[in-house]
């Protein structure tokens, strides 16, 4: 691993830190360069730590461009139902140093909104359409926030804690009452419950 | 109850039923989990062509719509396209719980429950996932069907298509299908469609 950083080392222009990289030396780097502090060291390449909603955006240009994590692997959403917020985990990784910093953000979950980072990140937009979505998180300066899966969805974002699944399921589609005997199964005579093309025999 | 059957759709359609059944083609188009059983049912220990029955890769040559497990409502739409596609007869088989009343997703917001409330089923195949033994009973059962004479769900998509098409258009809504299913049920014969 070590071999391989040096050589990659020589490729990249020198960022915040020396050689000697690990997971605590990022912690110090991040709290220095990015001016943002309460990471903590959770393994050996794990970084973690909370983020104002507000500064997240000038905390990842400065991660991008200062500390060297280029890399954005993933932006995710968890619903804090009790406590009424959403918290979105954005995940920096950096090929440098095999480091991965993750930055929980926490928002009001009223009228979700929060600024993009498709400007630093243009892949993101992606995450943010899903989260936009899935959770109904508006993402300000995202222009592209389309239906991405749910192309004929005209629900509510249905991976909100307070969408029950179940009731949506049975409020929108219709079951049968579904009692096959073998003997049915086997010579194909189960029609459903609505009795399909009786008569059409001749 | 044959010999009546014999004398009521005369021998040439026996003859026709009899080559029918033995000349199966079916879509290569899988959903779902339940694609997984198809490769043993197809090579050689279950040989699937045995009983005449080879995939195929376009609708237009198929005779066999096999759904296999679970559909969202956006391949539904899909598989509607597919199926209007294909020239009758064709045959819907509904592979796996999933398409008889949701399966294990049946408490999932975005799977339909019944495949029979949007395209007229000729056999349901229980199971999560049915076994290739139970595939080949399937079909077998299928093909006695069409021997019989008694394969003829699909019709009922041409006779009653507004029930299918209110069904469809409280899953995802108008889609342009290409396919004018009065005319297309005017072509196949059906009486119930020249109203």
């Amino acid at each position: 691993m070590s071999g391989q950083s040096k050589t990659m080392d020589t490729d990249r222009p020198a960022a915040a830190l020396g050689a000697a990289r690990s997971a605590a030396d990022l912690v110090v780097a991040i709290a220095a360069d990015a001016n943002v502090a309460g990471f903590s060291v959770k393994g050996p390449r794990r970084v973690e730590g909370r983020v104002d909603a507000a500064s997240l955006h000038s905390f990842a240009s400065a991660l991008r461009t200062r500390v060297g994590f280029e890399h954005l692997s993933a932006i995710s959403c968890v619903d804090w139902l009790a406590d009424g917020q959403f918290e979105l985990v954005y995940h920096f990784w950096s090929y440098r140093d095999n480091c991965l910093v993750s930055a929980h953000v926490r928002i009001a979950r009223d009228s979700a909104s929060m600024e993009t980072i498709t400007d630093l990140w243009q892949p993101a937009s992606f995450f943010e359409r899903d989260i936009h979505e899935m959770f109904g998180v508006t993402f300000q300066g995202n222009t592209d926030l389309e239906k991405y899966i749910l192309t004929d969805w005209a629900g509510p974002p249905p991976m909100r804690k307070d969408f029950v699944s179940r009731d949506f399921a049975h409020d929108h589609f219709e079951f049968k009452d579904y009692e096959p005997s073998w003997d049915d199964l086997v010579t194909g005579g189960y029609h459903g419950s609505r009795g399909v093309a009786e008569g059409s025999n001749e | 109850m044959a010999d009546t059957e014999l004398t009521q759709r005369g021998a040439w359609n026996k003859v026709i039923a009899n080559l029918k059944k033995r000349s199966l083609w079916m879509l290569h188009y899988c959903t779902g989990c339940g694609a997984v059983e198809l490769p043993p049912t197809m090579t050689s220990r279950f040989d699937m062509e045995r009983f005449g029955i080879m995939p195929m890769v376009t609708p237009r040559q198929a005779d066999i719509l096999l759904i296999t497990g679970y559909l969202s409502v956006k391949t539904l739409k899909r598989v509607i396209l597919i199926y209007e596609q294909m020239v009758a007869p064709k045959y819907v088989v509904g592979f796996g719980s999933c398409t008889i009343n949701g399966g294990m997703y049946w408490n999932s917001y975005s799977t339909i429950k019944s495949l029979d409330q949007y395209l007229p089923v000729e056999l349901f195949l229980a199971g999560c996932m049915p076994r290739p033994e139970a595939i080949v009973t399937g079909f077998n059962a299928l093909i006695d069907r069409i021997d019989r004479g008694e394969a003829n769900s699909w019709e009922d998509y041409y006779k009653n298509y507004d029930f299918y098409h209110k069904n469809q258009l409280h899953a995802f809504g108008e889609i342009e299908t290409h396919h004018d299913i009065k005319s297309d049920g005017r072509y196949f014969g059906i009486a119930e469609a020249q109203r």
